[in-house]
């Protein structure tokens, strides 16, 4: 906050509300702190944080940076076709990755063996592979639409295009 | 340092993230995590509830809609939370990394929020499937979690207030700023050298997609990753969606009399104790004490009763039960409706081997000890001899394999 006079100062109003938000959020995390800690052993606490911090690294280092990859890639290789096209391949691919992100410990689970038969009784690598395919189906079906939506916007002779 | 810091926030520079795509997609964010931090704490306290609390038992289908909005909102944190990073990524490169004492206590916050933030669903997720690979245990942790989840979002909104009331509503002047803003920001920075000057350039030539396009798709992206994830799994509790169910963990209708399992009997070890000819049930009230056979049970009047089996994990199942009304059953072994049950199982061990029940489910005409389940005799894995069934709680306090119910003395 060190550049406070070049920012326009907060109302009185929302530097209340700040206030009041702030110290309800540090009771929050003083009561998480207190139940975990008389809740959860101790010798699992370095564990926890384990976690957290493989979390952060995982999605900070190794996902974002892949999301960034994937996004100059596609705009490279699809440098000639219109935006709507990159981003509709660009779409595909983040909800086929986002589905497969949630179906995959799902199918690992399955492999371990679930705890009785009525948990996780689908075909989930099957289905996972149907909803790629469908994906990649609708995926050219819209990209079709666009291309020729954006040819026919060309073809039209003198039309202003905004 | 700071070169590579003011370079990699100009690369990352994209039309989508701005202050005003962070305010939109953080408050769907914040209602998901508020959805699920309300219908949490109403499923934890049901499980155990403070001594002065009472609880609605209609609808009876309560707990069905609340818990699975639990695992409906948990599972849209997925690409909400993913989305939202992707809109503040350039803030991991914000330099200098550290100004003062109360920013580093801000960034600190905000990477516990994501941390905590990304195990907490994670591991709901892996709870749904009843795979528990980490070195924590589940319930506790979950719980607790949620506490320094929503903690640390007021202190967050907190200190974002200005930029979030400055954004809450889409500007009105659409034109020069924004396109401004979505243009190169690179150029006055000092060229990079080398491999990595290779790559930034590489990056450079790559076309940009018109920001009105990049912003649409965006939008788009999250709403139909949204609309994925949750139309495909949300089938096992919702039953309009259940013939889009591809990925849900539980299939509605799948299970020994066409209703799914949590604990098996085999899980429970109780096969042998349960399929005893011997078997009774004791009702205790005070000093009276008085067991019931299966075929006694059977000869009191049977009530039948539609009611869902909802369960902690986020699935439920309609389904049709018939047996002894509660406080009949009470009032026949001379005890009152009015005071509260401790419900026993024939488990020898796990959490919900003894359970206790408030008065307003004992009352309540829907409550049954079930006998029988969609018309036949109750399986083996839905806790023959007897069950409880009672309307708008968990299935884990729907106590299978009974044997002991007691009055608990006030």
């Amino acid at each position: 906050m060190g550049s406070e006079a070049e920012v326009a100062l907060p109302s009185r109003r929302i530097r209340v509300a700040r206030s009041v938000l702030v110290a309800v959020g540090v009771l929050g995390l003083g009561l998480g702190a207190y139940v975990l800690v008389d809740s959860v052993a101790l010798r699992r606490l370095p564990g926890l944080a384990l976690w957290i911090a493989g979390a952060i690294v995982l999605h900070d280092a190794v996902i974002s940076p892949l999301v960034f990859g994937l996004g100059v890639l596609t705009r490279r290789a699809g440098h000639r076709v219109a935006g709507s096209v990159v981003v509709t391949v660009q779409a595909t691919i983040v909800l086929g990755s986002l589905m497969t992100l949630i179906v995959l410990p799902a199918i690992a689970a399955q492999r371990q063996g679930p705890r009785n038969p009525t948990v996780l009784p689908l075909d989930y690598a099957a289905n996972l592979g149907l909803f790629w395919l469908i994906l990649a189906v609708a995926c050219a079906a819209v990209s079709l639409w666009f291309y020729l939506r954006t040819r026919r916007a060309n073809q039209r002779p003198s039309r202003i295009q905004s | 340092m700071r070169r590579l810091m003011y370079e990699a926030r100009a690369q990352l520079a994209s039309p989508v993230r701005n202050p005003r795509m962070a305010t939109v997609i953080g408050r769907l964010l914040g209602l998901a995590f508020l959805l699920c931090f309300g219908t949490g704490l109403y499923s934890h306290f049901l499980q155990e509830p403070l001594s002065w609390m009472v609880f609605p038992t209609r609808p009876a289908g309560l707990y069905q809609l609340t818990q699975g909005t639990h695992i409906v909102a948990g599972i849209a944190c997925f690409p909400l939370l993913l989305a939202k990073l992707y809109v503040v990524f350039p803030q991991l490169f914000v330099y200098p990394p550290v100004t003062s004492f109360a920013q580093f206590l801000e960034r600190a916050s905000i990477a516990l929020f994501v941390g905590a933030s990304l195990v907490e669903i994670t591991i709901g997720l892996l709870n749904t499937y009843q795979w528990y690979p980490f070195p924590f245990p589940f319930r506790q942790v979950h719980f607790a979690l949620s506490f320094v989840i929503i903690g640390s979002l007021l202190v967050h909104i907190g200190v974002k207030l200005p930029l979030i009331s400055a954004h809450w509503r889409a500007e009105r002047t659409a034109g020069p700023p924004e396109q401004l803003r979505a243009g190169p920001t690179q150029e006055g920075l000092p060229r990079t050298r080398g491999l990595t000057g290779r790559i930034l350039s590489y990056i450079d030539a790559t076309p940009t997609v018109p920001a009105r396009t990049s912003r649409r798709g965006f939008l788009a992206t999250v709403t139909l990753g949204v609309a994925t994830v949750v139309g495909l799994t949300a089938g096992q509790t919702f039953t309009p969606l259940d013939a889009l169910n591809a990925f849900g963990p539980r299939k509605k209708g799948v299970g020994q009399q066409g209703v799914p399992v949590n604990r098996s009997s085999a899980q429970a070890k109780v096969a042998t104790a349960a399929m005893a000819t011997d078997w009774v049930l004791t009702v205790a009230s005070g000093d009276t004490e008085r067991s019931f056979s299966r075929a006694e049970l059977a000869a009191l009047p049977q009530t039948d009763v539609d009611l869902p089996i909802a369960c902690v994990e986020g699935w439920s199942q309609m389904a049709s039960w018939r047996g002894v009304r509660l406080r009949d059953l009470i009032d026949e072994a001379g005890g009152s409706p009015d005071s509260d049950l401790r419900l026993i199982s024939l488990e020898q061990r796990g959490g919900f081997r003894q359970t206790e029940m408030g008065r307003e489910y004992v009352r309540d005409p829907l409550t049954l000890v079930a006998l029988e389940l969609n018309g036949e005799t109750l399986d083996l894995e839905h806790g023959y001899p007897a069950r409880m069934i009672a309307p708008g709680r968990p299935g884990v306090l729907q106590t299978k394999w009974l044997s002991r119910i007691e009055a608990i003395d006030a």
